[in-house]
């Protein structure tokens, strides 16, 4: 798998963000970079480059099934897989979630295994 | 004034105006005071109805006040500050986990340097223990033994002291937990306000009914408070999402 893949992690947390992007170097990722939330993601998802889109779902501006569903709207950005990282547990949401054309579901808290286990999974699959 | 008003009238009042009024055509004082006295003991059920009646709108009339009283009060000065506290939260853990990362990543170098020092240390080691060394190698391990050792200590004191850093770092738990402790005590003051109010105006408080956008997300699952099915952790969403094909 390339190490080369460019991350983007958007979390209104920026201690989450950090935690991801921790997690995302052990794993050998190094290029990651970040966004607050669905309105400051779309603009760098937009200009191109991002291999791989983390997001969280409940944050102010625009949330992350939002998000979700505007990258699945655009021709450009359709294909990118994404997975959610979020605290939203209930089930209709996440029947929502892989409606909308989501990749992965981890909830918080998770751990380090699970990242990688679903990482691993969702670009063995896309290879 | 309708028909049925002048009949009831008439039927209670009639037969005592009518015998006051004979009283004072007849000059009778003793039959006049009888029968006006008659007539205000009939009046004293309603006059104490009214009475009560504007005694219970006025009690009514004071727990608002009171309870407005209260509500402007929380309004003005304790809700703000509430804000504010809570805001001094959110600095306090930011603050708390970013110090916290900052120590395990200053972590990570001292003890990935520790690691490789032993790793490229135990060939020479095993072929010295093995009596199969050369003496080139052997005074080569000896030198890199020498630099090994202070580094190694170093490193691992830095560490602890990146470690007792953490703990310490851990102590924003009985700043937040005070803070917020106090806060749950004004909300649960609010609450009982609000719902004297709702019980004064007569609203049932069980009707309401929280109307955020679901779209917007519910926060973490909170026991006890968040409602409807739940996933109980990742093998329960995994489960979810494999019986939808994903």
């Amino acid at each position: 798998m390339s190490k080369q893949l460019k991350f983007l992690v958007v979390d209104d947390f920026s201690t989450m963000r950090r935690i991801v992007k921790n997690l995302l170097h052990d794993l050998g990722y190094q290029n990651v970079i970040e966004a607050d939330d669905g309105n400051t993601a779309l603009p760098i998802l937009k200009s191109g480059g991002i291999d791989f889109l983390i997001t969280d779902w409940n944050m102010p501006g625009m949330p992350g099934l939002d998000l979700l569903k505007a990258v699945r709207a655009d021709s450009e950005l359709a294909k990118i897989p994404v997975l959610m990282l979020t605290a939203e547990a209930k089930r209709e949401q996440i029947i929502e979630a892989a409606q909308a054309g989501v990749n992965g579901y981890v909830i918080k808290p998770f751990t380090a295994e699970t990242l990688k286990e679903k990482l691993e999974k969702i670009l063995g699959a896309a290879a | 004034m309708s028909l049925n008003n002048n009949d009831s009238i008439r039927s209670r009042y009639g037969a005592r105006v009518q015998a006051l009024s004979a009283a004072l055509a007849h000059g009778d004082e003793a039959a006049f005071g009888a029968a006006l006295d008659d007539l205000l003991h009939s009046r004293k059920p309603e006059v104490f109805n009214d009475l009560r009646d504007l005694t219970a709108n006025l009690k009514v009339a004071l727990d608002r006040f009171r309870l407005d009283a209260r509500l402007a009060d929380f309004a003005e000065k304790e809700m703000p500050d509430a804000r504010q506290r809570l805001d001094h939260v959110l600095k306090l853990t930011d603050q708390a986990a970013h110090r916290t990362l900052d120590l395990v990543e200053q972590s990570g170098p001292p003890a990935e340097r520790m690691a490789q020092a032993a790793k490229s240390l135990a060939p020479a080691w095993r072929s010295f223990r093995a009596r199969n060394i050369e003496p080139r190698d052997y005074h080569e391990m000896l030198k890199r033994m020498d630099a090994f050792l202070p580094a190694a200590q170093a490193d691992s004191e830095a560490i602890r002291h990146n470690l007792s850093e953490v703990l310490l770092t851990q102590g924003y738990q009985d700043l937040t937990g005070q803070i917020i402790r106090g806060v749950i005590e004004l909300v649960r003051e609010i609450e009982a306000v609000l719902v004297e109010l709702a019980r004064l105006s007569g609203a049932d408080p069980e009707r309401a009914d929280s109307t955020r956008s679901a779209a917007r997300g519910h926060g973490p699952v909170v026991p006890g408070v968040t409602r409807g099915e739940v996933a109980s952790g990742q093998q329960d969403v995994d489960a979810l999402l494999s019986g939808l094909g994903m």
